[in-house]
């Protein structure tokens, strides 16, 4: 019974002396002792190897003593070989990495004096394909980027001139009360008009630089562009029909008369565009 | 004797099975990136990430890529300006690669050397922690990735000449599945 047991046993620690063989055999290292020429420092080299079986130009290969953990670096040559002379002996852990590439690390002891070569694999690295993103998906072009530079820059501009309109247009309003009414003050009509016509100027400069904005595709509005948007329908309109109400105004005050008809429609349109074309500005003014 | 071979057979198979390949699928992520101002907050949101890793012999090698416009703050102008600043049109995707042991898998705080691409430059962030929990067959990860904008060489954007916090940090949630 005794004799069966030893002989279960002895046949248990072949079979695991086998499996040990096994993963190393299996492990993408393989790292053969050879005799050191010094007694003092070890060496390591060996060859980095790819996907293909091709040696691995350039590689990174990291060295760090885990004693220490001091480390030392080298690069691959163009065959894919390495060295690394003048080691202390001691236990290292070995990192590889290329372009391209998964990185791979193993350990290595070296004994003192000892020269060793280990031999690595690298698979290859994921790519954006594997993840399922197309080519175009995932490269650009300086086209695209040029076309979101130039959007940026026209709508910088268009808020700056867009801005610098809402001064004169408040001044606009301000001296509609002169300008209209019972007074017949002519000064008071001029100063109303060359206001509203700088108002006018500088408000389809920044509308021009909106529009013109180059688009970018796929892209759906979203937030308080929306309402930016909406509002310019109000104040465009708004901003074309003003001034000529405001001259057939002009020319009925210019010949005594009391302001009438559709010219009368100046002043409320003009008050109603002014508003939308500030709340324009407050709809967007609140980001970067 | 039978007992003997499936025996046998069962230790032979074994290493083999430990050192085989196994992959790791990213089935559903939230990224969001903070962005301070003296005047405004603002966060964008992206669920459009799309990760895998593959391990073979112990280690294991993640990519995660998500698209420069897919994030979303509420407010398409300013994605767009972001999308500009970050020179989206000319490199429209982030990357996330790193090297992880595969036992990694059973801590609850798992230090990760990230290598990021965005905006053209390649950043190494290293022993960032994320959090690790496992729910059934999927392990949950998060974590706050320390992005700045000088590290990726991005000109801030700017509200009344005030320009933004150089801080960008990104918090990543994920959910991993073992293929």
């Amino acid at each position: 019974m005794h004799l069966r047991a030893a002989k279960v046993a002895v046949a248990l620690f072949i079979l695991v002396l086998i499996c040990f063989i096994s993963i190393s055999l299996h492990a993408q290292t393989s790292i053969p002792a050879t005799t050191g020429s010094s007694p003092e420092s070890s060496s390591l080299s060996g060859a980095i190897i790819g996907a293909t079986g091709t040696g691995v130009a350039n590689a990174k290969i990291a060295i760090k003593n885990l004693a220490t953990g001091q480390s030392t670096e080298t690069q691959t040559d163009s065959t894919g070989h390495y060295s690394l002379p003048n080691l202390a002996p001691g236990d290292y852990e070995l990192a590889v990495s290329a372009e391209g590439y998964s990185t791979n690390t193993a350990k290595v002891s070296l004994a003192p004096g000892a020269s060793k070569t280990a031999d690595l694999t690298l698979a290859g690295a994921l790519s954006l394909q594997d993840l399922g993103f197309s080519s175009d998906q995932a490269q650009g072009t300086a086209a695209d980027q040029a076309r979101l530079n130039k959007r940026s820059h026209m709508l910088m501009l268009h808020q700056r001139i867009g801005l610098i309109a809402a001064v004169p247009l408040i001044a606009t309003v301000a001296t509609s009360f002169g300008a209209g009414g019972r007074s017949t003050s002519t000064s008071d009509r001029y100063l109303h008009l060359a206001l509203g016509s700088a108002a006018g100027d500088l408000y389809f400069t920044s509308a021009y630089f909106a529009i013109r904005a180059p688009s970018i595709p796929g892209t759906t509005r979203r937030g308080p562009i929306r309402v930016h948007r909406v509002l310019a329908w109000i104040h465009g309109p708004g901003m074309i029909l003003t001034p000529i109400l405001g001259a057939i105004a002009f020319d009925q005050k210019s010949k005594g008369e009391r302001v009438h008809g559709i010219a009368s429609a100046h002043g409320p349109v003009a008050i109603v565009t002014a508003a939308a074309y500030g709340a324009a500005i407050l709809s967007v003014s609140l980001k970067f | 004797m039978p007992k003997k071979f499936i025996l046998a057979f069962i230790l032979l198979t074994i290493p083999r099975l430990a050192a085989a390949d196994s992959q790791w699928v990213l089935v559903e992520s939230s990224l969001t990136y903070h962005v301070s101002h003296p005047l405004h907050q603002s966060e964008g949101v992206s669920h459009a990430a799309k990760g895998k890793g593959i391990c073979h012999a112990g280690q294991c090698d993640f990519l995660i890529a998500v698209p420069v416009k897919s994030f979303d703050s509420g407010d398409s102008n300013r994605d767009l300006h972001m999308l500009q600043v970050a020179r989206g049109g000319e490199f429209p995707m982030i990357t996330v690669r790193t090297h992880l042991p595969e036992d990694a898998s059973s801590l609850a705080t798992i230090p990760v050397d990230l290598e990021v691409q965005f905006a053209g430059q390649t950043i190494q962030y290293k022993q960032i922690a994320f959090q690790h929990v496992t729910r059934g067959s999927d392990s949950l990860i998060t974590g706050t990735i320390p992005l700045t904008l000088t590290d990726f060489k991005i000109d801030p954007p700017s509200l009344l000449a005030l320009p933004v916090k150089n801080e960008i940090p990104v918090r990543v949630e994920m959910k991993w599945r073992a293929m």
